[in-house]
């Protein structure tokens, strides 16, 4: 007997699936209705008694390549794909500056009362390996080094675990900024995550004003509102 | 990107507006269901590739000429239904005269019965 590997239907379903989500032009209603064709073309191959194999890749076949359908879809609406691109970019920013707060907090805690002797290192770089850490790992994300990992990052798949995300590390980051925080741990005279203010301390006051109450929590929000798209609200779950 | 040469390209995309407004004119469909029946009314002389379906109706979307809403279907399935409006309507009209004019003129100059307005 062959050994021959049985052809799972809903296996290259969810590649072909996967395949159309790496497209960034294509929004989850458009792959939706997308994948509801496919289904469409799928069963009445099958009623026509091709095999699942032969049916799936006719199928396919009609509703086009990946790629290709994501060209026409960007030529169909510019307007559309720019709103996209600027999602991403301004997410990107955002999230950047708050992990890297975040961590330049908690890197400064740590560094603090373990390693007292890096803690005044840390200080003086500026806090810099901070950010680098991240930028390194941000650079390697955009260009898919961690493919492999990114199976366990479900949340970066659908939009509004992503948008949950960013609002958490948002509160987080208003939590290293709030009265408690500060006082607790001013040390050495700087506060962790209080970056600039070391050189020019009369920026201090405004700038935790601004920083608490407005990029922290109301700054996200609003771009969160202005560009978050409405009609996937209403988009069944699955096809 | 379309299959055959029955229909040249821009002959195609020029077709497309007045095709989808008629047949949504007829009552609600989705994307599949359009396909099937332009093939089977033009007798497979006009053969639109699946995927490039969902760009023109989703363009006649924001032109504000249908509409669209997910809706269960007899079998259970979820689908995209689009439907067309008054502002839909309109413009088929308008269509309708300028490819009866074309068509007219082209059958007088080949000697063909005009078609009825």
């Amino acid at each position: 007997m062959e050994n021959q590997t049985r052809f799972d239907l809903n296996a290259a379903i969810e590649t072909w699936r996967n395949e159309l989500a790496a497209q960034p032009n294509l929004a989850s209603d458009d792959r939706r209705e997308l994948e509801t064709h496919l289904r469409d073309a799928l069963a009445s191959f099958q009623q026509r008694g091709l095999n699942d194999e032969e049916s799936f890749w006719l199928a396919r076949r009609r509703v086009g390549q990946p790629r290709q359908l994501g060209e026409e879809f960007v030529k169909a609406d510019l307007a559309k794909a720019w709103r996209e691109r600027i999602f991403w970019m301004a997410l990107g920013i955002i999230v950047f500056w708050e992990l890297t707060q975040i961590l330049t907090f908690a890197a400064g805690i740590t560094l603090y009362y373990l390693f007292p002797s890096l803690h005044e290192l840390y200080i003086k770089s500026g806090f810099w390996p901070t950010d680098a850490v991240v930028l390194i790992i941000g650079i390697g994300l955009a260009r898919g080094s961690y493919a492999q990992s990114m199976k366990l990052m479900w949340f970066l798949k659908n939009r509004f675990h992503l948008v949950s995300f960013v609002v958490i590390l948002a509160l987080l980051l208003s939590l290293t900024q709030t009265e408690f925080a500060r006082e607790s741990f001013v040390l050495n005279g700087h506060h962790p995550s209080v970056v600039t203010w070391a050189w020019a301390p009369w920026l201090e006051n405004v700038g935790y004003f601004l920083s608490v109450y407005l990029a922290h929590i109301v700054a996200p929000l609003i771009f969160l509102v202005l560009f978050f798209p409405t009609h996937n609200w209403k988009t069944p779950r699955h096809a | 990107m379309y299959k055959t040469a029955m229909l040249t390209k821009d002959l195609v995309a020029a077709s497309s507006k007045p095709l989808l407004l008629s047949i949504l004119a007829d009552g609600e469909s989705y994307g599949y269901e359009i396909i099937q029946k332009v093939r089977e009314l033009s007798g497979g002389e006009i053969e639109w590739s699946d995927g490039m379906l969902y760009p023109v109706l989703h363009r006649l979307e924001r032109d504000g000429l249908i509409e669209s809403e997910w809706k269960k279907s007899d079998t259970g399935r979820e689908r995209k239904y689009y439907f067309i409006n008054s502002g839909g309507r309109k413009a088929l009209k308008s269509e309708r005269q300028q490819w009866l004019a074309v068509h007219n003129t082209l059958g007088k100059l080949w000697k063909i019965k005009p078609a009825l307005t």
